[in-house]
């Protein structure tokens, strides 16, 4: 009788779990440099109660939530925050159309399909004065973003011209879900994962169908879209981990996060049984390293000095260990690790005229701490945060898979793992 | 993943526990469930502030007459004093700048503007090491205008009832208008990230030396300086009369500073913080934890040759109460609690409550139990453990430092 009260008295976002502490927001980087965001707790819990009662008590300022999830590793009662001022963005939006500057933003797959076609003529159009100053006033793209360079040749093309052939020689086999940073605007990072992954002994796939993981859409309210998509790479994972079985990895922390986590509850797509199959690169690998199934030798001459940062969907899903401890295996590599903050551009937020200025001042503590490290470059699992750190700081920044693949003596390597040529 | 020592919870005892141990070159990771109660502290650490409701003067002294399953008995009366000694070494290591004396407690006051014991207390808040010799004569009390978190009537009431002549003087800046706009965010945490630039303290400053020229020491809502007390520094070197800060509510600014210095010096020294993430369950073999698993890292788990459970008390969910028992919930370690639920509480809130003092059982070494058997490689350190009161006894910062120090020192011996 007792247990059952407990159990019926609880919501499934858990807001009465909340004991009005305030923890939440002293974390909150958009609280701290605006007072148009009412704070992860007003926003949250406490709004709930008045927004189950009426759902006028609606705040237009919750669009200022970055998702950044930082309320929710805070909170020591383990209240769902940001999912709470999440859902209620959902249910607020239902049946308003999202805005053009909004759909385009959010379909980094179509933008970069696009794209790729004329990557030159892109590039160059994106970078010149006039069309900035057309996104800028007509589709309130700030000015000073500069979308990140189109790649000529999509990861994809390469893959299938280049090394799908080899990848069923090897004796182990994962697929990989690059998505669209890697296709469309970076394929040196998927290159570099099969360099890695070859070198070890495991073949790389692609997945039956893979679309964009859809974390741009929810942030921008394209629920519907998102959940047709999710759907299909959910199916295409599926197929993956039972008929190949192949394990899937990834090299963005926010796609990872997104499938796994944001997949059941944003959208209500059931992943409970593939989740566990997806997994971030970085602890794919070190999971084989620590159990002593691979081996991975790196460049004697090797010297460099980097500063990792934590993203905060990394941080999020608690693997930020992972990646951190295979950089910390490479010898020469001095690793700075930076304390956790957000650098602000949470995605697609930051390149929205009405956020730049306070995407930049919650960035700027981050950015004062990678000027003090005084490395080379900077470390980080998510492609957003590399976009806008390197606007904001001028230094190169790089995904741990890449400082891998770069450190790694590859001949050494495939010998260590009994790879033939 | 091994690691030589895994600790589960991330506050004030995990960080000091997990410091020692990095220092001496151990590999450890701390697997910490969101913020800790750290951020309700406004700036002081206790030793033993109370017996039998009558205020400690000698901590020391006072500690050899507590019972033998107090935590300090365990840990043997006659260590106390080193152990406190290298607490206050540990905390000036991390970069927190506190004073105070484990043979002789000093005062703080609380933002109710009562005076309590207390054993250390950061250098730019106000102590008060006699009541009978009062640092100032008359007091300038800072109240800013609409803030939340300091009851500024209670407060000079106290100050006064203590012998001080207290001058309450309301002020504001263009900074903390600004802030005004949301109303719930007039807090002091917030306020202290807007009163990080310089341009803003001299602002503070100006209207401080406009207002307070009568004071002897200027009192200021506990809103300054979260990383570090540079903030704290920079306003006094701007201010024409000495300067001191007085406790909030919390969450407290001075509780968020010391938690960052003690999280960073634990990086710096090569440790493994693991924020946001919690132990769910742990696996034994006989009398030996091997390793634990956490909700992040899943089928992963922190494989360790010591663990040290510091997962704290009720409120940070290192001990659960349901309708008929109390339970450690991580690794279902015995707990001393009352089996009678109608024994639990009493009526009154400030009447001392039995549940207070319970905690999980340990042996003489602080080694937990488990169905009455000792588990050789299972500490537990802080809030977690029975027998002490933080609320009543004023036992809760000391318990967790010192049962940390000597936790680790139970390890290193191996």
């Amino acid at each position: 009788m007792a247990e059952r009260m407990q159990i019926c008295n609880l919501s499934e976002n858990n807001f009465e779990q909340c004991t009005k502490c305030s923890i939440c927001t002293t974390v909150c980087p958009v609280a701290a440099v605006t007072t148009d965001y009412p704070g992860p707790k007003q926003a949250g819990p406490d709004g709930e109660r008045y927004r189950l009662k009426d759902p006028a008590y609606y705040d237009k300022a919750l669009k200022l939530c970055l998702n950044c999830k930082r309320c929710e590793i805070a909170c020591p009662s383990g209240v769902h925050i940001a999912d709470i001022i999440q859902h209620a963005r959902m249910s607020a939006s239902e049946g308003r159309r999202a805005t053009l500057r909004d759909t385009l933003l959010a379909n980094t797959d179509l933008l970069g399909t696009m794209a790729n076609l004329v990557a030159p003529v892109a590039n160059t159009t994106l970078g010149l004065k006039p069309t900035k100053w057309v996104m800028h006033s007509m589709m309130a793209i700030d000015k000073h973003r500069t979308f990140p360079a189109y790649s000529r040749q999509k990861f994809t093309t390469w893959f299938k011209r280049h090394a799908a052939k080899d990848q069923d020689a090897f004796p182990n086999h994962v697929s990989y879900f690059h998505g669209c940073y890697v296709n469309y605007n970076f394929p040196k990072l998927g290159q570099d994962l099969v360099k890695l992954m070859n070198a070890v002994g495991y073949g790389v796939h692609l997945l039956d169908k893979e679309q964009c993981c859809g974390v741009a859409l929810i942030a921008n309210g394209l629920y519907k879209q998102a959940k047709r998509q999710g759907r299909v790479n959910i199916d295409s994972i599926r197929a993956s981990v039972s008929r190949d079985k192949r394990e899937v990895i990834t090299t963005s922390s926010s796609c990872t996060f997104n499938m796994r986590d944001e997949y059941p509850s944003m959208l209500g797509i059931d992943n409970a049984d593939v989740r566990d199959s997806i997994s971030l690169a970085t602890r794919f690998i070190y999971r084989l390293v620590d159990e002593e199934k691979i081996k991975l030798i790196f460049k004697q001459n090797y010297k460099r000095r980097l500063a990792y940062h934590t993203a905060c969907h990394m941080q999020r899903m608690g693997w930020q260990l992972y990646s951190i401890e295979l950089l910390r295996m490479i010898p020469g590599l001095d690793l700075v690790e930076l304390e956790q903050e957000c650098c602000g551009i949470s995605g697609t937020y930051g390149f929205k005229k009405e956020n730049y200025e306070r995407s930049q001042a919650i960035g700027s503590i981050l950015f004062k701490s990678i000027e003090e490290a005084q490395v080379e470059a900077v470390t980080t699992d998510c492609e957003t945060c590399k976009w806008q750190i390197e606007m904001s700081t001028g230094l190169p920044v790089e995904n741990p898979i890449s400082v891998l693949a770069d450190a790694l003596d590859v001949e050494a390597t495939r010998k260590a793992n009994l790879i033939s040529d | 993943m091994r690691m030589d020592t895994v600790i589960m919870g991330g506050g004030l005892s995990g960080l000091s526990c997990g410091i020692a141990l990095a220092k001496r070159g151990k590999r450890v990771a701390i697997v910490a469930s969101g913020q800790s109660t750290m951020l309700f502290n406004g700036g002081s650490m206790e030793l033993l502030g109370h017996i039998d409701g009558k205020a400690v003067s000698n901590p020391l002294e006072a500690i050899a007459t507590l019972p033998q399953d107090h935590p300090y008995s365990k840990i043997g009366a006659d260590r106390i004093a080193s152990l406190a000694e290298r607490a206050k070494l540990l905390l000036t290591d991390s970069g927190i700048n506190m004073e105070g004396n484990a043979a002789a407690n000093h005062w703080r006051i609380t933002p109710m503007g009562v005076a309590k014991p207390a054993w250390l207390t950061l250098n730019d808040h106000l102590r008060i090491d006699d009541l009978h010799h009062l640092p100032a004569k008359r007091l300038a009390l800072m109240c800013i205008r609409g803030f939340f978190d300091e009851p500024n009537s209670m407060l000079a009431q106290g100050l006064r009832d203590l012998g001080f002549e207290v001058d309450a003087i309301e002020f504001t800046t263009d900074d903390i208008t600004a802030l005004r706009r949301s109303p719930s965010e007039m807090r002091s945490t917030s306020l202290s990230k807007r009163m990080m630039s310089n341009a803003a303290m001299q602002r503070m400053a100006d209207q401080i030396n406009q207002l307070a020229t009568d004071a002897d020491l200027v009192l200021l809502p506990s809103v300054l300086g979260q990383n570090d007390d540079s903030d704290f520094q920079t306003l006094q070197a701007m201010t024409h009369k000495p300067l001191r800060l007085v406790a909030t509510l919390p969450p407290a600014v001075a509780g968020m500073r010391m938690m960052k210095q003690l999280r960073h010096y634990f990086k710096m020294l090569g440790g493994t913080y693991l924020m946001g993430d919690s132990a769910v369950s742990g696996t034994f073999d006989g009398n030996r934890l091997t390793s634990v698993s956490t909700a992040k890292l899943a089928d992963m788990p922190l494989k360790a040759d010591h663990f040290v459970l510091a997962t704290g008390s009720f409120i940070s969910r290192g001990l659960v109460a349901d309708y008929e028992r109390v339970y450690e919930p991580v690794l279902g370690v015995d707990v001393d609690a009352d089996s009678d639920p109608d024994r639990w509480t009493r009526f009154g809130i400030l009447e001392p409550q039995a549940y207070s003092r319970f905690g999980v059982a340990t042996d003489g070494e602080l080694r937990c139990l488990k169905q009455g058997q000792v588990i050789e490689n299972l500490h537990a350190i802080g809030s977690v453990l029975s027998g002490h009161d933080a609320v009543k006894m004023g036992d809760g910062t000391g318990v967790s430092m010192l049962t940390a120090l000597a936790v680790n020192d139970h390890i290193i011996k191996g």
